[in-house]
C-alpha cells in the first residue's frame, strides 16, 4: 500500500540513531497526521492531498468511484466463506488498503512485509486454481454501494468501453449509485444477475482486453 | 420476536449483540466496513454484508447504507449498538419508515429526549434535581458569557450531540470560556457533525453515578441499580463499578427509585441510563440520559444476572418486560476496566496495528468482552476500545483482588494498551478507599499517576 519515498538526499547507510529518529517520525506521522488528513480528505471533495513536513512527504489519494473496493472479492451477501483479499487486478493495487487511501512515504516495515506476503499467498492460491497468469490482469467493475444491482442494457457483453463509462447502477434505497468501468476494454461476463442484492465492493462485471495501462 | 436482526456496529459490541441474538434464537447479519472484513464479529457471523469503506461516514454512520443492507438481507430490525447511529432520532425515524424496527427507544421517544436542556426540564418537572445549565444551546459568544455568569463559574462546555469527552472543556473564567468555545465547536463538529454547545455548572469534586433503567412499551419499568463511573480521563470513562462506594445503601435506593419514577412518568421506553453528578455532601443532580446500550452494561449484568442486550431486543420487539422490581436482585460488586489501545505514557495516544498475541484472563467472576484475537490487525479508523475486562466478587475487596490478577494475566502483545493505568488505579489509595472523583486522574496527570504506582 504505501509507496516508499525516501527523505531527500538520504545516504544509503543509516546509523541506528537515524533509524530510530525515522521510526519516531513515522510513528508521529501515522498517529497524528494521518487520521487528521484522512478526516480532511473525507470532509472535502478532493481526490488527493499532499503534506510536506521537513524531509517527509505524505500523500493521500482517493480512488475514483467504483474502484474503492480493495482488490478482488469472491464474496456474496450471505456467504460464510471469507473473501480472498487484495489479490485483484494489479490496476487496483493503488486502491489496495483499508480506506482506499494511499499514504505515501516510508511505511511501517512489519506492515508492508506482511501485506506483501498476504498478496503473494492469495495470488499463488488463485494461480493453482485458475491456471497461471490469466487472472493477474483481471479487471472488474465493482459495486459502489450495498443494494440491488441494475445493469445498463447498452453495456452488454462485447461492448467496447472507456474507463469511467457507466455499466449500470446499484440501487441504494431508491438512489442509483453508478457502476463504472475501471479501465478501457470490452465488457465481459457479468458475475451477478440483474436484481441481485450486492454488497459494497462486490465484483459485478468483468472487463476484458483491458488497455496496456492495466498491465494485463 | 424479530426474524432477523442487522447488527450495524463493530468490535466488541457487535459480538455482544450477535451472542444475544443467538441466545434468543434470532438470526442476525453483521454489517461491516471494508476495514473490518477480517474482524471477529464478521468471522463468527452466520451472515455478513459489507456496507461501505473504512470511513465511518460512508459505512457505520451512513443511514442509507445500513438500511439498504437490512432490506437486501431480509432483516426486520436493526441493532445500532452504541455510538454511530445509536441515538440518532432521524435514523430511527427512517428505519421505521422502511418497516424495520430500530432496537432502542421508538423515534418519537428519542426525539422527546434528544435535547439535553429539554430533557433536564422534563425530568425536573417529574421530581429530579438537575444541574444548573444554560437555557438551551449557546447562540454566540455573548450569549455564552451571559449564561455562564448566570450559572456561576466554573462551567463545563458540552456538545449537544455525542459523548466520550469530545468537545468538552471545563472553564473557570470568562476569558477561558471565550478561548474554549471555538475549540469545542470545531471538535464537536468534527466528531458528531453538529457544533451546538451548552453549558453546565461544574462541581469540582464530583462523582459520576448513573442509574440503569428498563421500561417496556406498556409503561412497566424497573431500575437495575446504579454504576459509578467517576474514574475518567478528560471526561472519558475508563473504569466503572457497582455499587457506588460514594453513597450508602439507603441513598442509592433513593436515587434509583426517584430516577425510575421520573423516566416512567416522562414516557421513556426501552433500556436507558440516567447520568447524575453527586457532590461531596451526597446530593445528586441529573445531567443527561443515554438512550442506548452502554459500554459499561456488563457491570449491571454481573450484579443482576439479567442480560441487558436481550432485554433491549425483547422490549423493542414489543414484549412485556416479564419481571418486576422485586425480581431485580443485586449481588456483590463488579468492576469494568476499559481496555483501550492507548499509550498512557504518551498522553493516551491511540495506536493501531497487529495483535501479535492475545490471551484473555479467566477464573471465577472474570469476564472478557473483546473482539481481539492473535493475528488481528486493529484498524486505525475507529474508537480505541479493544476490550472490556469485567470482574465480579462478593464484595469490593474481592472484586479488586480479582481485577489485579486478571489484569496481570491479560496479554495484548503488539500494541500499547492502557492496562498500566488500571493497575496503577488498583494501587491508588484514593481509589481503594472508594473516594475517587472525576478529576482524580487529570489533577495528578497520568504520568505522575503511573510513577506513584510504580513506587508503591
Amino acid at each position: 500500500m504505501p509507496e516508499p519515498v525516501q527523505p531527500e538526499d538520504r545516504p544509503p547507510e543509516r546509523s541506528a540513531a537515524e533509524r530510530s529518529a525515522d521510526h519516531a517520525a513515522i510513528d508521529r506521522l501515522s498517529d497524528e497526521l494521518l487520521p487528521a488528513l484522512i478526516a480532511k480528505l473525507g470532509a472535502t471533495g478532493l481526490g488527493e492531498l499532499e503534506v510536506r513536513e521537513g524531509a517527509w512527504r505524505v500523500r493521500l489519494r482517493r480512488p475514483a468511484d467504483g474502484t474503492g473496493a480493495s482488490g478482488s472479492r469472491e464474496r456474496r451477501p450471505g456467504d460464510r466463506e471469507r473473501a480472498a483479499r487484495g489479490a485483484g487486478g494489479t490496476s487496483t493495487a493503488a486502491a489496495h488498503g483499508h480506506a482506499g487511501l494511499t499514504p505515501v512515504g516510508p511505511g511501517r516495515d512489519g506492515r508492508d512485509g506482511r501485506e506483501g506476503a498476504h498478496d503473494r499467498e492469495t495470488r499463488d492460491g488463485r494461480d493453482s486454481r485458475d491456471g497461471a497468469g490469466r487472472d493477474a490482469g483481471r479487471i472488474v467493475a465493482s459495486s459502489p454501494a450495498v443494494g440491488i444491482f441494475k445493469p445498463k442494457p447498452e453495456a452488454r457483453a462485447g461492448t467496447k468501453v472507456r474507463a469511467g463509462d457507466r455499466l449500470g447502477s446499484v440501487d441504494m434505497l431508491g438512489i442509483p449509485q453508478e457502476v463504472v468501468a475501471p479501465a478501457d476494454g470490452v465488457v465481459g461476463a457479468s458475475l451477478v444477475e440483474a436484481g441481485d442484492a450486492v454488497e459494497y465492493g462486490q465484483e459485478l462485471i468483468l472487463i476484458e482486453f483491458a488497455s496496456p495501462t492495466s498491465e494485463a | 420476536m424479530f426474524r432477523k436482526v442487522l447488527i450495524a456496529n463493530r468490535g466488541e459490541i457487535a459480538l455482544r449483540v450477535l451472542r444475544a441474538c443467538r441466545e434468543l434464537g434470532v438470526e442476525s447479519v453483521v454489517a461491516y466496513s471494508e476495514a473490518d472484513r477480517e474482524s471477529l464479529p464478521v468471522q463468527l457471523a452466520d451472515e455478513a454484508i459489507c456496507i461501505g469503506p473504512a470511513d465511518a461516514r460512508r459505512s457505520y454512520l451512513s443511514a442509507p447504507a445500513v438500511i439498504s443492507a437490512a432490506l437486501v438481507t431480509g432483516c426486520d430490525a436493526i441493532h445500532p449498538g452504541y455510538g454511530f447511529l445509536s441515538e440518532d432520532e432521524g435514523f430511527a425515524e427512517v428505519v421505521a419508515a422502511h418497516d424495520l424496527t430500530f432496537i432502542g427507544p421508538p423515534a418519537a421517544v428519542l426525539e422527546r429526549f434528544a435535547s439535553k436542556a429539554g430533557t433536564r426540564a422534563l425530568l425536573a418537572a417529574h421530581g429530579l434535581p438537575t444541574i444548573p445549565g444554560s437555557d438551551g444551546m449557546l447562540r454566540d459568544e455573548m450569549h455564552a458569557l451571559d449564561e455562564a455568569a448566570r450559572i456561576g463559574y466554573p462551567v463545563l462546555i458540552k456538545p449537544s450531540a455525542g459523548g466520550g469527552g469530545k468537545g468538552m472543556r471545563m472553564v473557570r473564567t470568562p476569558r477561558e470560556l471565550e478561548a474554549a468555545l471555538r475549540v469545542c465547536r470545531s471538535e464537536a463538529k468534527a466528531a458528531f457533525g453538529d457544533d451546538s454547545l451548552y453549558l453546565e455548572r461544574w462541581l469540582d469534586e464530583n462523582r459520576h453515578v448513573e442509574v440503569q433503567v428498563a421500561i417496556d412499551r406498556y409503561g412497566h419499568g424497573v431500575h437495575m441499580g446504579e454504576r459509578d463511573c467517576s474514574v475518567q480521563r478528560r471526561h472519558q470513562k475508563i473504569l466503572e463499578e457497582a455499587p457506588t462506594p460514594a453513597l450508602s445503601e439507603a441513598a442509592r435506593t433513593d436515587l434509583c427509585e426517584r430516577a425510575i419514577r421520573a423516566v416512567v412518568a416522562a414516557g421513556y421506553e426501552n433500556i436507558g441510563t440516567l447520568e447524575f453528578l453527586v457532590d461531596a455532601s451526597g446530593a445528586f443532580y441529573f445531567i443527561e440520559i443515554n438512550c442506548r446500550i452502554q459500554v459499561e452494561h456488563p457491570v449491571t449484568e454481573m450484579l443482576t444476572g439479567i442480560d441487558m442486550v436481550a432485554t433491549q431486543i425483547r422490549i423493542a420487539a414489543g414484549e412485556p418486560l416479564g419481571f418486576s422490581q422485586a425480581d431485580v436482585i443485586m449481588r456483590g460488586h463488579a468492576i469494568e476496566f476499559r481496555i483501550n489501545a492507548e499509550d498512557p505514557a504518551h498522553e493516551f495516544r491511540p495506536g493501531a496495528g497487529l495483535i501479535e498475541r492475545y490471551h484473555a484472563p479467566g477464573g471465577p467472576g472474570v469476564r472478557m468482552d473483546s473482539h481481539l484475537f492473535s493475528g488481528y490487525e486493529v484498524p486505525p479508523f475507529y474508537d480505541s476500545l479493544i476490550g472490556k475486562l469485567i470482574v465480579w466478587g462478593p464484595d469490593r475487596a474481592t472484586a479488586i483482588a480479582r481485577g489485579r490478577v486478571a489484569l496481570d494475566e491479560l496479554v495484548v502483545d503488539g500494541l500499547v494498551t492502557n492496562v498500566a493505568i488500571h493497575q496503577a488505579m488498583l494501587a491508588n489509595e484514593t481509589f481503594l478507599e472508594g473516594r475517587m472523583t472525576t478529576n482524580l486522574l487529570d489533577r495528578v496527570g497520568s504520568a505522575a499517576f503511573l510513577a506513584a504506582a510504580a513506587r508503591s
